[in-house]
């Protein structure tokens, strides 16, 4: 309660969080105010914005405030899917590999260090481009979960390494506590602050990969996300026609989440580390 | 019929490169209930090592070589891990740590330490009963039992937080309690707070066999009935606290007599004569004895010749020359 307090009184976590709470708005909120239709034409294709539609209209003739609220509720999605996959794979492997020790952190080390070295954009390009067929919002999700977890499991071993020869884990080891309830009990409570901050990241970072492979058109088939919403804008020429409705707002619709996100990680470390408290 | 039982224990370390330390090589010793044995040594002379194999702790790269040890009747070797955890650690065998102040979990508090080691060796005992059971022992312990227990370890001192501990490691009633060095890195006037509270939880009778390891050899003599001295993985000598203390009879027993400062009366101006050298690396097998190489009455054979225990003025000694 007095951690949430103090996090209340840092000026760029409030920012963040209301950054990020605005554009969960216009994702969760706003369709309840909004005729969200992204299927019906609404007009002549690449209308300008207007009284009626506040967008202007795509290539179809689409609204586009219907497409970008569904786009950035895609977006988020893949991100909160694609975050909680990498931040769940990533701290058990790091946990356990860093208590473990041994020939198992060996192995895992050794995994970790070859996703690390292998670019993961080049693994997404490869999987995405394979799969032609089914190429679901979920299974970016989940693509995107299974290639960005490395680092997490890095940073998570380092610690857990590190926090394994405390004087309270030889406690619970010769009170007869099993590796289970060790690293559940004594190891995770510790890394949670950490684990948290690194799940924001993940969020962040998934919204913006999906962005990318959506982009050069690798994206889902079955569904419009932001990055769908760019490929469009750019395979049907909107730049150089100067039609700046069709790729600016979901730019900075992006922009704004990513952002709101790395506000609140930053902020949330200087009240979590009490090396940075003030 | 003794309580607990060691027999002739080797164990060793295994590196990376597959190279053996033998770390603990040829331990005996046997104590009766209401026994207190105190082992002493330099540092890296096996302690430790020694406390994790006494309690069937086996944690890689630690493994046993040889020997047995023995709790109750019932051997501790060959055993399943999981075994050991829940019918040995903190039931049979008990451990106070070495830095007891820092050995509590900063993120969970005493109640929930102490349901967690009830649990992990009970199966569906009554709630009411545990409870009432932890605020008993707590006051026994001389705390404040419905504060200690509803209080983050942050908020207690270190006292407090010491007894809590010690408070949690006999909460099965273990038949041995070990305490690993409980007062090294304290100031004079805290062991002797640390060693009346043990005294105390003998006279309650919250535990009464115990194994206290320290290298504070002039502190053991007020706690210990047996004391034995340990050199590079071997007892080298074993006797009566005051054997070892005032008479010592094995070479490196006075060496480190002599070398000790205390604060004992009609200490004060004693002088100190530090050891050279420094102990035999255990990678590599050893021959002869031991501590031939820094013994200032080593004779030439002694460098051929394994020393075995031998009684000498009533008590063991590992050296063939001790008289």
């Amino acid at each position: 309660m007095k951690l949430f307090l103090n996090l209340l009184k840092t000026p760029s976590f409030v920012f963040g969080v209301t950054l990020f709470l605005a554009t969960l708005g216009v994702a969760l909120v706003l369709p309840w105010f909004y005729d969200v239709d992204t299927v019906g034409r609404a007009g002549t294709p690449y209308l300008p914005p207007s009284a009626e539609h506040l967008l202007g209209t795509n290539h179809l003739g689409v609204d586009f405030v219907s497409l970008l609220i569904t786009g950035l509720r895609a977006s988020l999605y893949v991100g909160l899917l694609a975050g909680c996959i990498a931040t769940l794979l990533g701290t058990f492997l790091g946990v356990y590999a860093g208590y473990k020790g041994g020939w198992i952190d060996d192995l895992i080390n050794l995994v970790t260090n070859l996703f690390i070295v292998i670019p993961y954009f080049v693994v997404l390009i490869l999987i995405s481009a394979s799969l032609e067929e089914g190429r679901s919002l979920q299974l970016i999700a989940v693509i995107i979960g299974l290639t960005t977890w490395p680092w997490t499991t890095r940073s998570v071993r380092a610690q857990a390494a590190s926090l394994k020869s405390r004087d309270h884990i030889g406690l619970a080891k010769v009170n007869g506590c099993g590796t289970f309830q060790i690293v559940t009990l004594h190891i995770l409570p510790y890394l949670l602050s950490y684990v948290f901050m690194v799940f924001i990241i993940q969020i962040a970072a998934g919204i913006l990969v999906e962005a990318s492979i959506s982009m050069i058109g690798l994206g889902p088939y079955d569904s419009i996300s932001l990055g769908v919403l760019m490929d469009d804008a750019m395979k049907n020429e909107a730049l150089g026609d100067g039609i700046w409705w069709a790729f600016i707002p979901s730019t900075i619709l992006i922009t704004a989440v990513v952002f709101a996100l790395y506000t609140l990680n930053t902020s949330m470390e200087g009240v979590f580390n009490p090396r940075l408290r003030k | 019929m003794p309580i607990f039982e060691v027999n002739d224990l080797h164990l060793h370390y295994l590196t990376r490169f597959g190279a053996k330390i033998h770390a603990v090589a040829g331990v005996s010793f046997s104590m009766e209930q209401g026994e207190i044995l105190g082992i002493a040594g330099e540092s890296g002379c096996g302690k430790s090592t020694l406390v994790n194999g006494l309690m069937g702790l086996f944690i890689p790269p630690l493994y046993p070589t040889s020997g047995d040890v023995r709790v109750g009747g019932e051997s501790l070797m060959g055993r399943t891990p999981k075994d050991i955890r829940e019918n040995v650690l903190a039931r049979k065998v008990s451990m106070i740590p070495q830095g007891a102040i820092n050995a509590l979990n900063p993120t969970r508090k005493i109640k929930h330490l102490a349901m967690d080691l009830i649990k992990s060796h009970e199966k569906g005992g009554n709630k009411n009963e545990i409870q009432k059971r932890l605020y008993d022992r707590f006051n026994l312990l001389g705390l404040d039992a419905e504060r200690v227990l509803n209080s983050f370890p942050i908020e207690l001192t270190a006292g407090e937080r010491q007894r809590s501990v010690i408070g949690l490691t006999t909460l099965l009633d273990p038949e041995m309690v070990i305490a690993d060095e409980p007062t090294s890195a304290l100031d004079v006037t805290t062991q002797k707070a640390v060693i009346k509270l043990i005294f105390n939880l003998l006279d309650k009778k919250i535990f009464s066999t115990m194994i206290f390891i320290t290298h504070e050899l002039p502190l053991l003599r007020h706690v210990a009935h047996r004391i034995a001295i340990m050199y590079a993985g071997q007892f080298v000598e074993l006797g009566t606290a005051e054997q070892v203390v005032f008479d010592p009879r094995h070479p490196y027993t006075r060496a480190l007599m002599d070398a000790m400062l205390s604060a004992e009366p009609g200490q004060a101006k004693k002088e100190t004569k530090p050891l050279e050298g420094a102990p035999p690396n255990l990678a590599h097998p050893i021959s002869g004895c031991r501590f031939a190489a820094r013994c200032p009455s080593a004779k030439p054979d002694c460098r051929i010749n394994e020393q075995s225990l031998r009684i000498v003025g009533e008590r063991q000694v590992r050296c063939d020359y001790a008289e």
